[in-house]
């Protein structure tokens, strides 16, 4: 008895009156399989021998469909034919096949859908998938679900199939993923967001009403979207009145499930059984045809249900060979595991086959090795070539000798010639006879568009190298590699860097990712005990027993962190200098550079300094040394500078006086000591550094090399401070008028930091979260930053600063704040200040005159907000460092003094990520905390309490959250909702910190439910991220009256927030 | 005519369809099924002699097989379908004459294919003459043939249906009071084995968990609600508890040629298990599972691999791509370590399969 016992539902459907339909877009849509699909649809590549189409074909077939459109655009009559020529058609299997062709002017999906209602062949529920699915789920039960929901529910439109794999799995594609939020009792999808793999993605938006009205919400970034879709007979219509729906997913069903109009409904399924992928791209390729191999998709394997109808033996080590004794196998060949291998092949003697799939009538010649390589039918592999990770065209011929490194794709009828040597990732085709180039000419414009690119490459067909790689007597054409000129018109799933996350055998382990594949020890600790922690916050109900096992938990974390920090920085140093090295001879811009820069930061959790000294030393050994000539020299820094030094300002905050130092310290130690003058003088005339700058540099006792051991490298410390020393008499001389001396120069560091100019804000911000960071992770230098920020009275900074000095530096930056929040009605502002209105009344220092308006990190609301994966950065940064770094806790409580650690990492971290500013009350002026009693205050109290919480719960895991950050806005009659903005490692499990949307108190409404802070019950909102569920809280209090006009201003408010902010992000994220 | 073979043609090819998508699944209702479709083909059929019958019928049955070659029952049916055919052709056409007793010697007995069966008396007395090849009506052997052989044909159905009981029948001498069993998987078989030797007997089961498909689970549910005291134990403890177990029970899926057998993953062990502690290892199994083949135990695929995720969730990303997971449905277990076929012909040791098979079949037959 076999597993999948699963009958009787096929007669079930068949006793329906109605016919279940299906619908296949037998159309990829774009161009990932080229040059394989130039010459056929993608649908009629072979997957494990046998047509993507058959497989899908089987796929509906095995869920008793009866009716099945094929909605075919390139190559119709290919399509036609081999459905013709197929099992499929016979009248003894009862189904019905109908291809439709639909125009040239079909580019997406939408526009097929909307053909499809034009046509009107659809008659009752429908199942919509793509033509390159490979699926044993069974979609009839889906089809019962669906429509059983239909019966209860009209505005069901839609059912799709999801498939829970793991974060990482190769079936599910990197560059193209989602993250949906269902709803954990109807599996209803009440939010989609697509997310690329690369620029990665970091945040998803989830509107706030979600949270509020569904108890129990799963968020899920682990799920392999079947392309399975089972939809109403309205769908088709609401792509017609919807012209610009594109694509299914991204637009669809976001625009359904956006749309305050449509009030539609789309739900999930999740399957639990089966298998179902889709061949979307050349990776997914290789993982669906290894999937098969590995028999993930029984019973349609190739020994059992093949779908092109061969039948294959199943040998040892899941070995198919064709049945009927067809295949020749030389004694001395080897064949490894998960190989399969077509009829009619020979394979001669020493060849090695490792995890191939060969088709039919192929010939592989004596000494040739294959690793994962997928070769369609009649191939000729040639003797002693070695192939790995590609994919080979039908018929071609590989010469002698032939070398195809990883992820070549060869297409049809290429020849080529004797040691032919392509390199990694090469494309090639047949070049086309002279008719053949007229005759395409006359065709549609999507061909010729793509015929652009093809001419493009047999332009540049003549040069000797081709010939080297493609050898001699070819008739191949090489492909361009890299991005395409027009790369910027391309969707942005499309582009190259996306794309070669989606192309076979390409590990891209060059592009700066983040995902939970290369998770640490520690970050499994951390998450665990954020896990801990977040379930006593939502529980409120704090038992002993709890909390003793969330300190056990988080104890051995924080040693751990400890030793991941120091090989975290070491690799660190490594990937930077790679990073710049390519980047310097690859020629990127410098705005490319600074996000690959910060995305490895985050990555490697280091402080900005050392990012900065990377930086600094790569540009420095970059200069080239000219001997003798000075002008030549000079010339030399001066285009280095030109070209790369913007980026040092770029790399997540400006700090001239740190860069200045940095590269002090890096000339010391490197053979361009003597360059250290003419390098800063480039740096100076730059912009780069200013003259206070380098005065407030040298100024600092670290300048002069003090604390240094008495060694060669102390001595050329002191060389450039001397030269520095040199430079500012310079500058003495020059500017007479000018009176400030190098003492003062704390004065000249606050004049800039007054100014209401936004990029000044911008710099402060950067100086602030530089400084804070410093402070946790080196600690040795900011008394001079402290100083640039605090107001002139201020006690010259030394080492032992105590919160006496330190608290004044806040109010300095106020003023500038509070105009600008006033300003800019930004919100962000506003959130950030309950957050930190939270802290100041905590602090028991907080007895300071000015506190009473706005709290000081409000300058991190910037007009401007620094692009977001900036602003994410340090708060990873400080959040997880601080607890590594004990020794720097001193410096760190000079800021916020008596919050626990932990604690007051998060809401600082909150503060910074919470860039994106929106709406903030100028009518109501956050008026401050000086403490709970007021009614005004109740705000300040209930973030306070949230911190106290947060601090209890911290304080036991001693780590706050880092990956996760939801805002939490002081909820102001004024205030709109705004989505909350939810931090995730883009293909990550993310947690969501305690602070998850917690309505503030008072007489507002959140949801229709009013709450009230004292007796605030936690409502929980567990949510699944992956397999781990995670509590957060929601106040919830007694009912209170619902404020119907505050809620539609509300509304009103908030879509206007979230325009602009979206805009804002798209600006940053540029 | 044409729609009828039409019909018949369609059902095949259902049957097929089901068959290699694994919908119709089990021994038993494979074999029901393939009884089905025949009785349909035969009935649609048109043929003027027996062997455009007979081809007819092997055609069908090829298809059937090669849609799922491991389903053994399939091609068991046909075989004995065809043997029935034609003893029910050769009655008819010879009378009781053709009952001549030849005499049992050492030297022609495998000659001599069938001992037993040609001894028994023609079920239906054909009377009227029946010509075949009759140039004037091409039917008439059709139909005076058809209404015995559809007779025949619910014969293997009634067979099929009843087989439960009939294997059950001696329950009771097999079983002993207060004796320990230890069975593993769910076999339907077995169940009702079990169930009826309750009627008679006191005796405690132990059913093993039977991984990856935790079929054990069912097999104890289903035997305690009967009244039996079940024990639930796993997989890696029957080679612990053997040592008290006075008697191995176990289903097949298909029992070979020479003895040996096919059962569900996990008999291997338990039956190897109790060679070691010399525990008597009993087989409950229907004939229809008596299959003439007994090399496959060679063919690495025979075991049927069904898909890893019963082992391996598929969410384990990091694994799925560095680990190769087999996961066989049967075991082969060899015939030395059975000792006992209880058949609803009998109980056979594994010596004397063999014979059975050729009572059973046709030696034609073999290859279809």
């Amino acid at each position: 008895m076999p597993p999948k016992s699963s009958s009787s539902k096929e007669k079930d459907l068949t006793d329906e009156d109605e016919v279940l339909q299906a619908v296949i877009l037998a159309d990829s849509f774009n161009k990932r399989f080229k040059p394989l699909t130039s010459g056929k649809p993608r649908c009629l590549l072979p997957v494990c021998n046998a047509t993507l189409l058959d497989w899908t074909f089987e796929s509906l077939a095995l869920a008793g469909v009866q009716e099945i459109f094929v909605v075919c655009r390139s190559y119709p009559e290919l399509v036609k034919a081999a459905i013709r020529d197929s099992k499929w058609s016979k009248p003894s299997l009862g189904l019905k096949i109908v291809s439709i062709i639909t125009s040239k002017e079909t580019f997406t999906p939408g526009d097929a859908m909307r053909d499809i209602y034009t046509r009107g062949i659809i008659t009752s529920d429908f199942v919509l998938v793509m033509g390159d699915l490979v699926s044993n789920i069974r979609i009839d039960e889906v089809v019962r679900v669906h429509k059983e929901r239909r019966r209860t529910n009209k505005d069901a439109i839609m059912t799709m199939v999801v498939k829970p794999s793991g974060v990482v799995h190769r079936t599910r594609s990197k560059g193209e993923s989602a993250i949906f939020v269902l709803d954990a009792e109807t599996s209803e999808c009440l939010h989609y967001e697509h997310v690329t793999g690369y620029p990665p993605k970091k945040h998803a938006k989830i509107p706030r009403e979600i949270l509020a009205e569904h108890p129990e919400i799963e968020i899920r970034n682990d799920l392999i979207d079947c392309g399975i879709d089972v939809c109403s007979v309205e769908v088709p219509s609401l792509f017609q009145d919807n012209f610009d729906y594109g694509d299914i997913r991204r637009d669809f069903v976001h625009g359904v499930l956006t749309s305050d109009l449509l009030m539609k409904s789309i739900h999930c399924y999740v399957a639990r059984e089966g298998y179902a992928a889709r061949v979307a791209d050349t990776r997914s390729y290789d993982s669906v045809s290894k999937d098969i191999l590995a028999r993930w998709t029984f019973p349609l394997v190739p020994d059992d249900n093949h779908p092109g109808g061969h039948s294959y033996e199943h040998i040892r080590g899941n070995k198919y060979l064709a049945k009927g004794n067809s295949v020749v196998l030389s004694r001395t060949c080897k064949v490894g595991s998960n190989c399969l291998i077509g009829a009619g092949t020979h394979i001669a003697d020493n060849a090695n086959i490792q995890a191939s799939v060969i088709g039919q009538r192929c010939t592989i010649e004596a000494n040739v090795t294959l690793r994962n390589v997928y070769v369609f039918d009649d191939a000729h592999i040639g003797a002693g070539s070695v192939i790995e990770y590609s994919i080979v065209g039908s018929n071609v011929k590989v010469g002698e000798g032939s070398t195809v490194a990883r992820g070549c794709l060869i297409g049809d009828d290429v020849i080529l010639g004797k040691n032919a040597k392509l390199g990694e990732f090469e494309r090639v085709s047949r070049r086309r006879d002279e008719g053949e180039a007229d005759e395409s000419d006359k065709e549609d414009e999507d061909e010729q568009s793509e015929d652009s690119e093809l001419e493009e490459a047999e332009a540049r067909q003549d040069s000797e190298s081709i010939t080297a790689i493609i050898g001699e007597g070819s008739n191949a054409i090489v492909w361009p590699k890299g991005p395409r000129a027009d790369e910027e018109d391309l969707d942005e799933v499309e582009r190259y860097n996306n794309q070669r996350l989606m192309r076979i055998g390409d590990p891209a382990s060059d592009l700066p990712l983040e995902y939970e594949g290369t998770e640490s020890d520690s970050d499994a600790s951390e998450r665990e005990s954020d896990e801990s922690d977040l379930e006593m916050h939502a529980l409120s109900r704090i038992s002993s027993a709890t909390s003793t096992s969330a300190i056990s938990t988080s104890t051995p974390g924080l040693n751990i962190h400890t030793l991941h920090d120091a090989a975290a920085y070491s690799e660190f140093q490594a990937e930077v200098t790679q990073s710049l090295d390519r980047a310097f001879a690859e020629g990127h811009s410098v705005d490319n550079a600074a996000v690959e820069l910060k995305t490895l930061r985050m990555a490697s959790n280091v402080p900005l300094r050392k990012v900065r000294e990377a930086v600094v030393a790569s540009i420095v050994e970059r200069i080239e040394v000219v001997e003798g000539d000075a002008a030549a020299q000079r010339r030399e820094i001066s285009k280095m500078v030109g070209r790369w030094g913007p980026l040092i300002d770029k790399i997540g905050g400006v700090d001239p006086v740190e860069t200045i130092e940095v590269l002090q310290y890096h000339c010391a130690k490197s053979a361009r000591l003597p360059l250290f003058g003419q390098i800063l003088a480039a740096l100076y005339q730059d912009d780069i550094v200013e003259e206070d700058d380098i005065r407030a540099w040298h100024a600092r006792p670290e300048a002069k090399g003090e604390g240094l051991k008495d060694t060669s490298f102390a001595e050329n410390v002191k060389r450039c401070w001397l030269v520095g020393t040199k430079m500012i008499e310079q500058f003495n001389e020059q500017e007479s008028s000018e009176e400030e001396s190098g003492e003062e120069d704390s004065d000249e560091e606050e004049q800039p930091s007054k100014k209401p100019a936004a990029a000044t804000a911008q710099a402060a911000v950067g100086k602030k979260e530089e400084s804070s960071e410093e402070e946790s992770s080196s600690g040795d230098d900011e008394s001079g930053e402290d100083d640039s920020q605090d107001s002139e009275d201020d006690a010259p900074a030394t080492k032992a600063a105590t919160a006496a000095p330190s608290q004044p530096s806040k109010p300095a930056s106020t003023p500038a704040s509070t105009k600008e929040s006033e300003e800019e009605e930004s919100e962000g502002s506003e959130e950030e200040e309950s957050e930190d209105d939270a802290l100041a009344p905590s602090q028991p220092a907080a007895s300071k005159p000015s506190a009473s308006s706005t709290t000081p990190a409000v300058s991190a609301a910037p007009s401007a907000p620094p692009p977001v994966p900036a602003a994410h950065a340090p708060a990873l940064v400080s959040s997880t460092a601080a607890p590594a770094q004990p020794s720097t806790q001193d410096e760190e409580s000079s800021e916020e003094e008596s919050e626990s650690e932990a604690s007051d990492k998060e809401p600082a971290q909150t503060a910074q990520s919470q860039a994106p500013p929106a709406v903030a009350s100028s009518k109501q002026p956050v008026t401050a905390p000086s403490k709970a009693e007021s009614e005004e205050s109740e705000g300040s109290e209930d973030s306070e309490e949230e911190e106290e919480s947060e601090d209890d719960a911290a304080s036991r895991a001693t780590e706050p959250v880092p990956q996760a950050q939801v805002s939490t806005p002081k909820a102001s009659t004024e205030t709109a909702r705004p989505p909350a903005t939810i931090t995730t490692q883009t293909e990550s499990v993310a947690t969501i910190p305690a602070a998850v949307p917690r309505p503030r108190p008072g007489p507002d409404v959140v949801g229709g439910q009013p709450l009230r802070p004292q007796q605030a019950a936690w409502r929980r909102h567990s949510i699944h991220f992956g397999d781990k569920v995670l509590k957060s809280g929601t106040t919830t209090g007694e009912k209170a009256r619902r404020v119907v006009t505050t809620a539609g201003r509300q509304m009103k408010k908030g879509i206007l927030t979230i325009l602009r902010r979206n805009e804002r992000e798209k600006q940053s994220t540029r | 005519m044409s729609a009828d073979l039409h019909g018949s043609q369609r059902a095949v090819e259902t049957l097929v369809s089901k068959l290699r998508r694994r919908q119709v699944v089990g021994s038993r209702e494979a074999a029901l099924e393939t009884v089905l479709v025949l009785r349909q083909v035969v009935s649609k059929a048109r043929f003027s002699n027996i062997d455009q019958l007979i081809s007819l019928i092997r055609s069908v049955g090829k298809r059937l097989v090669e849609a799922q070659p491991k389903e053994h029952s399939v091609g068991n049916t046909v075989r004995k379908l065809l043997h029935h055919i034609r003893e029910e052709y050769n009655t008819a056409m010879t009378g009781n004459a053709s009952s001549s007793k030849t005499v049992y010697s050492i030297s022609n007995f495998v000659l001599q294919g069938q001992p037993r069966k040609q001894n028994v008396a023609p079920k239906s007395e054909a009377t009227l003459t029946l010509k075949e090849n009759d140039p004037d009506d091409p039917d008439s052997f059709a139909r005076v043939l058809k209404p015995v052989l559809m007779e025949a044909i619910q014969d293997v159905l009634d067979e099929l249906e009843t087989v439960y009981d009939n294997i059950s029948k001696n329950a009771k001498d097999h079983i002993h009071s207060d004796e320990i069993i230890l069975t593993i998987g769910h076999s339907k078989t077995v169940e009702t084995f079990l169930k009826v030797a309750a009627h008679h007997r006191s005796f405690t089961v132990i059913v093993a968990e039977t991984g990856p498909s935790y079929n054990g689970h069912e097999m104890a549910r289903a035997l305690s609600s009967a009244g039996i005291s079940s024990f639930l134990v796993p997989d890696s403890s029957i080679y612990a508890i053997m040592s008290r177990v006075n008697k191995v029970i176990i289903g097949a899926h298909a029992i070979l040629a020479n003895g040996g057998m096919f059962a569900i993953t996990g008999s291997l062990l338990a039956a190897n298990a109790a060679r070691v502690h010399s525990t008597p290892v009993v087989v409950c199994a229907g004939q229809f599972k008596l299959t003439p083949l007994w090399n496959l135990y060679h063919d690495f695929g025979a075991l049927d691999f069904a898909d890893p995720s019963s082992v391996l969730g598929f969410e384990e990303g990091n694994l799925v791509d560095k680990v190769d997971v087999l996961n066989p449905y049967y075991d082969y277990v060899g015939p030395e370590l059975v000792d006992v076929f209880i058949t609803n012909d009998g109980d056979h040791p594994p010596s004397s399969v063999y014979r059975l098979i050729k009572e059973t079949y046709d030696d034609d037959d073999h290859e279809l």
